[in-house]
């Protein structure tokens, strides 16, 4: 692991220690600098009220020049939550974890936007392509060209 | 009394003049590289040394990393040569200067 995404992450980490998460968001694990989970809850009136989903971010060694890889966890049980935007799988189709990827943003910072892409959503159900996409999917959602049709959701 | 001075130590501070606030106010998110979150008097991840060999680099944006973090960040294909904080096509000013001076 090349010290340039360990510095960083440590610095991070650092920071959830002592000034917590945001409000919804939880540490579950972060034992390394490659995976860490995270659980996210949407605050407040929503279509996802009183549900909590798991997410799991991926790093390289060279985050944050490289984005995180980042999607929900579908294992033990857990459930991806339904959105336009969140395939079955637990890949999410995000511009900022894609090409408006920047090296300013964090761990959090993401968290938070995933939170508030849940809290504007307006009825549940999964991307026209899920099962197509879910048959072929990467391992990894960063192998995935996605394409950011709709800003409105 | 008669004070002979047999040693003496000089001891001097430094920053980069960034034109920016007083170097220990309390914007604290002002005074670190926005790409490493290590403070600009630091060096970035990839050096030994602050100083001279690992400079600040300041855009037509105003903003300011360390130059290696940012030439890193624009030597990617992701980010289509754009600054990391607005998205705007990073650009160098024509008047350029940026030095330590003594504080």
């Amino acid at each position: 692991m090349a010290s340039i995404a360990a510095r960083r992450l440590g610095k991070e980490l650092k920071e959830i220690h002592s000034e917590g998460c945001p409000v919804g968001i939880n540490l579950v694990k972060a034992d390394d600098f490659e995976t860490w989970w995270f659980t996210i809850e949407v605050m407040g009136e929503s279509e996802y009220k009183g549900e909590v989903y798991t997410l799991q971010f991926r790093f390289d060694g060279q985050y944050p020049i490289s984005s995180p890889a980042v999607q929900f966890v579908i294992t033990d049980g857990r459930q991806a939550p339904i959105h336009p935007h969140v395939y079955s799988n637990g890949h999410i189709c995000a511009s900022i974890l894609g090409n408006e990827w920047s090296p300013v943003l964090s761990v959090t910072a993401v968290c938070v936007t995933l939170q508030s892409m849940l809290a504007s959503c307006k009825k549940k159900e999964r991307p026209a392509d899920n099962d197509r996409y879910v048959r072929h999917a990467p391992d990894n959602p960063k192998k995935t060209q996605f394409h950011y049709d709709d800003d409105t959701v | 009394m008669k004070v002979t001075i047999k040693h003496w130590h000089a001891v001097a501070q430094w920053r980069w003049d960034t034109g920016k606030s007083e170097p220990n106010s309390d914007d604290s998110e002002g005074d670190v590289c926005g790409i490493c979150r290590v403070p600009f008097e630091g060096c970035c991840p990839t050096c030994k040394m602050p100083g001279d060999d690992c400079p600040l680099i300041w855009g037509e944006c105003t903003h300011i990393f360390h130059m290696h973090c940012l030439l890193k960040w624009l030597g990617t294909a992701a980010s289509k040569q754009q600054c990391p904080m607005d998205r705007r096509t990073w650009g160098m000013p024509t008047k350029f200067s940026l030095v330590a001076v003594p504080c």
